[in-house]
């Protein structure tokens, strides 16, 4: 009982934390539903007329379907690579393997600034720029890190009796793999999906250097939308995306679980 | 090191078993942790792979399972040389301390696995998983979590899946030291009973020594990457044929001394030694093998005076230390009703056969 008046404190800064993390949305969501041409707050008066221009703006349309399949892909492409490489690095373990996970992790430390200047001279002397492929590349060169940690450290923590005992039930390699290792690593690759599927929908600074004018991404659009002009179209778009970032969530809650996958 | 048997073993003329080990070897770098191991266990035998920590029992385990590659050697089970054949087709059962169920499966599905790896039909798999169910009592239980079952019943998971695919040798790796004391004693039992019951050849490694010598047909003591012995508990217990196997199995007396001339000398007496050993000797004798009074037949038997320097009662048995001419002696007594223990200074007499004198070469 002595840690009452602890708990009431704690809940008080958590309280004021939360607020402070929610602050941006208690404002944006009254703002898309404005009637305003401009962003105010609070708004003069009541409409969904933002929400029906984001559908008529072929922009935003456009944008919003390459981001999209650029975050599926790039999610693909991070399980695709990230688990084979963490395969490697953690159970066959080639000379070196300790330096290639840190060589692998060490985007993470790069501002991403400095990494969008490197990934532009180098694509530009290969003509990625403003190429699909070109925004692809820069994503996983983000994703891919978390990718490999994630699941390295998940196939570190995975007993290796388990496959073991697969083996001796007369389960060759690859059917250990399929059967036993994979399922077994399920928290850690909804994990990585949902972090590379919504690292890679958010990303704005690598985009803003790959971007040209025949493609570009979603925030990249609404960031360009911002700059020009000031209506309320943006704050619709950022609640869509505040959705679909929380049915991401829910989606990984419901199947592996968030504080398993994440809390680590 | 030179170890010298008192007497021969009965092991020596038996020939090829079911299973069939050959100077089979492992190094890492430098360091030797199984050293030319050569076993032969007849078939539908129980047999303790028992030693201290790090002298090589699971990794000789894990070598006939083919889980670790051996440096050298060979590997014969019922006639077929599974040396150089990959783990998943030796057909072993394996049974591993911490359970190794799969934790994304059923109970039923783990015991299943086997089966459907070997692709047997879904009628037969079905009724072999219910009887394997059944066997290991955990009937009711086919669609839990390995997570929703306790410790020893998860480790009857463990040995029903082993089991259910009919493995040509069962193997298991210290199965029940992650349990309680109790449950630990109905688990050695109940292994004990289905392995006799299905006529299996096992190897059941254990550093308990108790757990060994009660519940297998043999015990291959371990030491230091090396085979000392393979004997039935009695044979191990009574014709040790190594120092280490003398002090490991039961309490024992150990005294460094010096042969010469056919003898070695221990408290005043003259110890016959085994033709042509000579230098540093260690004499053995078992504490509960000496007695206070003479043996009743005649058998022939060292005898030597001695004083009572420190006196236990232990309940069912009473310790004894005795110095005699320098030489200090454990001896053990059983109780009876009325016995008034010896007090300390009390002057005593201590007999013990001639064959429960074990010499053995010291260590160089
Ligand atoms: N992968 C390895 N690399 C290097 N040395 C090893 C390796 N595996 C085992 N050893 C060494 O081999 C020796 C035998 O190990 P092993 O696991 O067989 O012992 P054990 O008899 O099963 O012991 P315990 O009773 O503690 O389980 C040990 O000294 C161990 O340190
Ligand atoms: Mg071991």
């Amino acid at each position: 009982m002595e840690d009452r008046p602890i708990s009431l404190t704690l809940r008080i800064v958590a309280g004021i934390m939360l607020l402070f993390l929610l602050a941006p949305v208690l404002i944006v969501v009254p703002i898309s539903f404005s009637a305003d041409t401009y962003m105010a707050f609070p708004p003069s008066g009541w409409s969904v007329k933002w929400y029906v221009a984001i559908f008529q703006d072929p922009k935003m349309i456009n944008a919003f379907w390459v981001s999209l399949a650029l975050a599926v892909l790039t999610t693909v492409l991070s399980l695709a690579i990230g688990l084979p490489a963490a395969y490697v690095l953690v159970r066959l373990r080639p000379r070196g393997s300790e330096a290639m996970a840190s060589f692998f992790t060490a985007p993470l430390l790069l501002p991403s600034i400095v990494l969008g200047l490197a990934l532009l001279v180098v694509f530009a002397t290969f003509g990625l720029l403003g190429t699909f492929q070109g925004f692809l590349a820069a994503h996983l060169v983000i994703t891919l890190p978390y990718a490999v940690r994630v699941l390295s450290t998940a196939l570190s923590t995975l007993p290796r009796a388990v496959e073991e005992a697969a083996t001796t039930l007369g389960a060759p390699p690859l059917s250990v793999f399929f059967r036993v290792t994979l399922p077994m690593m399920r928290n850690a690759i909804v994990a990585t999906s949902a972090l590379a599927f919504l690292v890679s929908f958010d990303e704005v600074v690598l985009s803003l250097f790959m971007s040209g004018p025949r493609i570009s991404t979603l925030p990249v659009e609404m960031y360009h939308h911002v700059e020009n002009e000031a209506d309320p179209m943006v704050a619709a778009i950022s609640v869509l995306l505040i959705v679909l970032t929380f049915a991401v969530v829910v989606v990984v809650d419901r199947t592996a679980g968030l504080s398993r996958t994440f809390v680590k | 090191m030179l170890h010298v048997p008192v007497t021969g073993s009965s092991e020596s003329a038996a020939g090829e078993g079911f299973l069939s080990v050959r100077g089979l070897n492992k190094r890492y770098g430098d360091f030797i942790a199984v050293d030319n191991l050569d076993l032969d266990l007849p078939k539908g035998e129980l047999v303790a792979f028992l030693g201290p920590s790090g002298c090589g029992k699971t990794t000789s385990l894990r070598m006939i399972a083919g889980l670790v590659p051996a440096t050298s050697g060979r590997i014969v089970v019922g006639g077929r040389d599974l040396t150089t054949v990959e783990p998943y087709r030796r057909d072993m059962g394996l049974v591993f301390q911490s359970y190794a169920l799969f934790p994304h499966m059923s109970i039923a599905e783990n015991v299943a696995f086997g089966l459907k790896m070997r692709k047997v039909g879904r009628a037969e798999t079905e009724q072999r998983v219910r009887e394997a169910i059944s066997m290991v009592r955990l009937t009711g239980k086919e669609s839990h979590r390995p997570a929703q079952l306790s410790g020893g019943q998860q480790q009857r998971v463990a040995l029903a899946r082993a089991l259910v695919i009919r493995p040509s040798i069962l193997l298991l790796d210290e199965p029940l030291s992650n349990l309680d004391a109790k449950l630990r004693d109905e688990m050695r039992n109940e292994i004990r009973d289905i392995q006799q019951r299905l006529g299996i050849t096992a190897i059941f490694v254990t550093h308990d020594q108790a757990e060994a010598l009660t519940m297998c047909d043999k015990v291959a003591v371990m030491n230091a990457g090396r085979l000392e012995q393979l004997g039935t508990p009695v044979e191990l217990y009574e014709k040790p044929q190594s120092p280490f196997v003398a002090s490991f199995i039961g309490r024992t007396n150990r005294f460094a001394a010096v042969a010469k001339n056919g003898a070695a000398e221990l408290a005043g007496l003259s110890i016959p030694t085994p033709a042509g050993m000579t230098g540093k000797v260690e004499v053995m004798i078992r504490p509960h093998r000496i007695t206070l009074s003479a043996p009743a037949d005649g058998a022939p038997c060292h005898a030597v005076e001695g004083v009572v320097t420190r006196s236990i009662f232990a309940g069912d048995i009473l310790q004894y230390e005795v110095v005699a001419h320098g030489a200090t002696f454990l001896v053990e007594q059983g109780t009876a009703a009325h016995e008034r223990p010896l007090e300390q200074g009390s002057p005593v007499r201590l007999h013990w056969l001639m064959s429960d004198t074990y010499v053995f070469g010291a260590a160089a």
